[in-house]
């Protein structure tokens, strides 16, 4: 057995019966009874992950095997109080720390009737039946190790109920974020954040989850989301990520489309980290759409793998995927997308795209779209690109007196700048932006100062 | 001339590759003059002004450009461009993401930093676009949308002008701005440039229509050939040409010109 499993073993043995006694309604209690039992056999059963299985070849995971947890969640303490206290000026609806909520904004309760926005225990007061009978519903522990892991250990929950019709006229916001400050070097830390999001007949709303890190010691964060989606309901769910260069994310979300009702992704990935990004979409009802969109900007030594399925079971369902990577340093990028048209769903219409840019010799992308299709009269198109920065118009912006480097900048910004635009939230938008343009800056600059090449001018007579 | 030219070429020799394409030119272009290049398709007008901006895949072989007195080859083309030297390309590229207004504001920062002067904020760089655009009469829409990109053939070109009003380069090099460009645009373009006219500034311009120096008129006119400059005169250069083509001039390359029994001297006495 790896150490990964032996140290998730031996430590918070009790967790199971701690957080099904932790909550108050019975239903909801049995369910997480459930949860970490299936969640530990399974794992038990399935083991980590490894790069035998065809939806692992890009990944290896062996780093996460060979990790000796000191803590999983915040421990069977309460979350470190130094990180809460620096912590203060977050402003979210909902604010966790290593998968437990620590603090809930007070704008929350200036939410509109019908929109709520609640912890674990917070939910199983005030809605344990829709936690009871939604969580886990589309997350299946029994297949999955990663899964499994999440369901047999998470602590908490943010679950977000919008009842039919609710439109919140703003981002709902979680953030949440992992330490990896306590602990001597080479142990690690582990935490499991959970969402869950279910949208009534013709709800509308944009979810932000934010993953932040603190803290450079190693470590693993497994969020799991599952997104339930009404007749005619829109959410728009949109994720940001950025780790450290010993931390592994990964990031499995889940979702159920019904009729007329529109799930639309964007996830954005920064950092040096290990990354996993699962999206799985079922387009169940007639006319149920999907927008899956992600950018991913390596730099260091960072993988950043892209899993996704999007399972086209009803007539005149569309989806659009574009998953778009930069890949500077020594960074590796993986793209695995899988379209699959069931019988039951012809005029279907399937786009997914994977364009990527690598900004160094030392950069690579593994990209391979894959469709499957078992229905007539559709359309679907699938493409990949890698490519350098296109030297005509790098070319052309020097001529017009902009240097190398910030010539790069303006042109990788704007090969982002599709995927940013894509985020219908207006505040989400803004702040997703100026991420992507920090990242992009700092890894052009560490990018500059290496290049052969961009020589400083020669004296001229 | 009295005071050094402000942009001397002397026996200039440069390969794209492996392929020699200018063979040898000499040309001194004073402060204040406009000189106009004309030529048979693939005589080297493009790669002329390619080779002046820095473009990479060309390499200078021979001869020396300088640009006040300082050598332009060793220079990179973003130093170029902020010394003052600016080519309005035949064929713009497209830059989808990158958005105008957001370029225009980045080059026209540099090139102030360069000249030591202070950044255009938001408002004042707006207040400046503005101002250019209705001279060249581009909506103010078009400002928000990436670079080039949907542009048609004419608006590409007007933006090309527009580039260069607000950079205020001291060395004007247009490489068929006038081609596809209807009457109205033409005229558009050519206002455009001249309000750039000025005794402390030059002007290269690469047509192969007399039309365009019906506005913009040239002080001198070369033939480009082969690479080299066959022929030069003054305006009225320009309207031989126009009426008997490039067939008789000495020195022509007669495939490269194709014109001594074809369609473009087609009624023209020779
Ligand atoms: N990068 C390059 N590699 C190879 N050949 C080139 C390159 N650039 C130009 N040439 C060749 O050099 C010659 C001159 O091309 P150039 O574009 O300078 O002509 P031009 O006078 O501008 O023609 P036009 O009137 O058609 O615009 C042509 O034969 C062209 O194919
Ligand atoms: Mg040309």
């Amino acid at each position: 057995m790896s150490a990964a499993v032996d140290s998730l073993a031996r430590l918070r043995k009790n967790i199971g019966t701690e957080r099904a006694s932790s909550v108050p309604a019975t239903e909801v209690a049995t369910r997480l009874e459930t949860m970490h039992t299936e969640g530990i056999a399974a794992f038990a059963e399935i083991g980590l992950p490894s790069r035998r299985e065809e939806r692992w070849k890009g990944t290896n995971l062996s780093a996460l095997g060979a990790m000796d947890f000191a803590r999983i969640g915040t421990g069977t303490a309460a979350p470190n109080a130094s990180v809460v206290d620096s912590l203060q000026s977050v402003d979210a609806d909902l604010l966790f720390v290593d998968g437990r909520m620590v603090r809930a904004s007070a704008d929350r309760a200036a939410l509109p009737e019908g929109t709520r926005v609640l912890s674990l225990f917070e939910a199983s007061l005030e809605a344990p039946q829709l936690v009871a009978a939604n969580l886990g519903c589309l997350a299946d522990s029994k297949t999955d190790a990663l899964v499994a892991l999440n369901g047999a250990l998470f602590e908490d929950v943010a679950v977000i109920e919008l009842a039919p019709n609710a439109k919140p006229d703003r981002a709902l916001r979680i953030v949440s974020y992992s330490t990896s400050l306590t602990g001597a070097e080479g142990t690690a830390s582990a935490s499991f954040p959970r969402l869950l999001v279910v949208a009534g007949e013709g709800a509308e709303a944009s979810v932000l989850f934010e993953n932040e890190v603190k803290g450079e010691a190693p470590g693993y964060t497994g969020l799991v989301s599952e997104f339930l989606l009404s007749a005619n309901a829109r959410v728009e769910f949109i994720e940001s990520q950025s780790g450290p260069s010993k931390r592994i994310h990964v990031t499995q979300t889940f979702a159920r489309v019904e009729r007329d009702a529109h799930f639309d992704s964007h996830i954005f990935t920064l950092g040096e980290g290990l990354v996993r990004n699962e999206l799985s979409v079922d387009l169940q009802g007639p006319a149920a759409t999907t927008r899956m969109h992600g950018f991913f900007l390596g730099s260091g030594s960072a993988h950043h793998d892209h899993f996704t399925t999007v399972d086209h079971a009803a007539p005149h369902c569309s989806s659009d995927q574009e998953y778009r990577g930069v890949l500077g340093d020594k960074s590796a990028g993986v793209f695995r997308g899988r379209v699959i048209v069931r019988p039951g769903a012809p005029k279907t219409d399937a786009r997914q795209s994977n364009p990527n840019i690598l900004l160094s010799d030392s950069a690579s992308i593994d990209t391979k779209p894959q469709l499957e299709i078992y229905a007539d009269d559709i359309k679907a198109s699938h493409g990949s690109t890698i490519g350098q920065l296109d030297t005509e118009a790098l070319f052309f912006l020097r001529a017009r007196g902009i240097g190398e480097s910030d010539a790069r900048l303006l042109m990788t910004r704007g090969f982002a700048q599709t995927i940013v635009d894509g985020v219908g939230d207006e505040a989400a938008r803004v702040l997703i932006g100026e991420r992507v343009d920090a990242a992009l800056s700092s890894l052009q600059s560490s990018a500059s100062s290496m290049r052969p090449g961009s020589s400083p001018r020669r004296d001229s007579a | 001339m009295s005071v050094s030219p402000l942009v001397s070429i002397k026996n200039l020799h440069a390969t794209a590759g492996e392929t020699p394409i200018l063979q040898g030119i000499d040309l001194e272009i004073g402060a204040g003059e406009i000189h106009a290049i004309m030529g048979p398709n693939g005589s080297g007008k493009s790669t002329l002004s390619n080779v002046l901006v820095g473009k990479p895949g060309y390499e200078v072989t021979q001869g020396e450009v300088s640009f006040r007195g300082e050598n332009l080859v060793e220079m990179d083309p973003e130093i170029r461009a902020r010394e003052g030297v600016f080519l309005a390309f035949q064929y713009p590229v497209e830059i989808p993401g990158v958005a105008n207004n957001y370029f225009l504001r980045t080059a026209v920062n540099a090139i102030r930093e360069h000249r030591g002067d202070e950044d255009l904020d938001a408002i004042d760089f707006l207040n400046l676009l503005k101002e250019k655009m209705k001279l060249v009469e581009m909506p103010e829409d078009m400002m928000g949308r990436a670079i080039n990109e949907g542009f048609s053939g004419g608006e590409k070109k007007r933006n090309e002008i527009l580039q260069m009003l607000l950079l205020e380069p001291s060395f004007c090099i247009l490489d068929e701005t006038d081609s596809g460009l209807d009457i109205d645009a033409l005229r558009i373009v050519a206002n455009g440039v001249n309000q750039m006219r000025s005794s402390d500034r030059a002007m290269l311009v690469i047509t192969h229509y007399q039309r365009l120096l019906d506005y913009i008129v040239p002080d001198y006119v070369h033939v480009l050939s082969n690479g080299r400059i066959v022929k030069s005169g003054d305006k009225s250069l320009a309207l031989e040409l126009e009426a008997k083509g490039y067939g008789w001039i000495d020195g022509i390359d007669d495939d490269a010109a194709g014109v001594k029994n074809g369609a473009a001297s087609a009624g023209a006495p020779s």
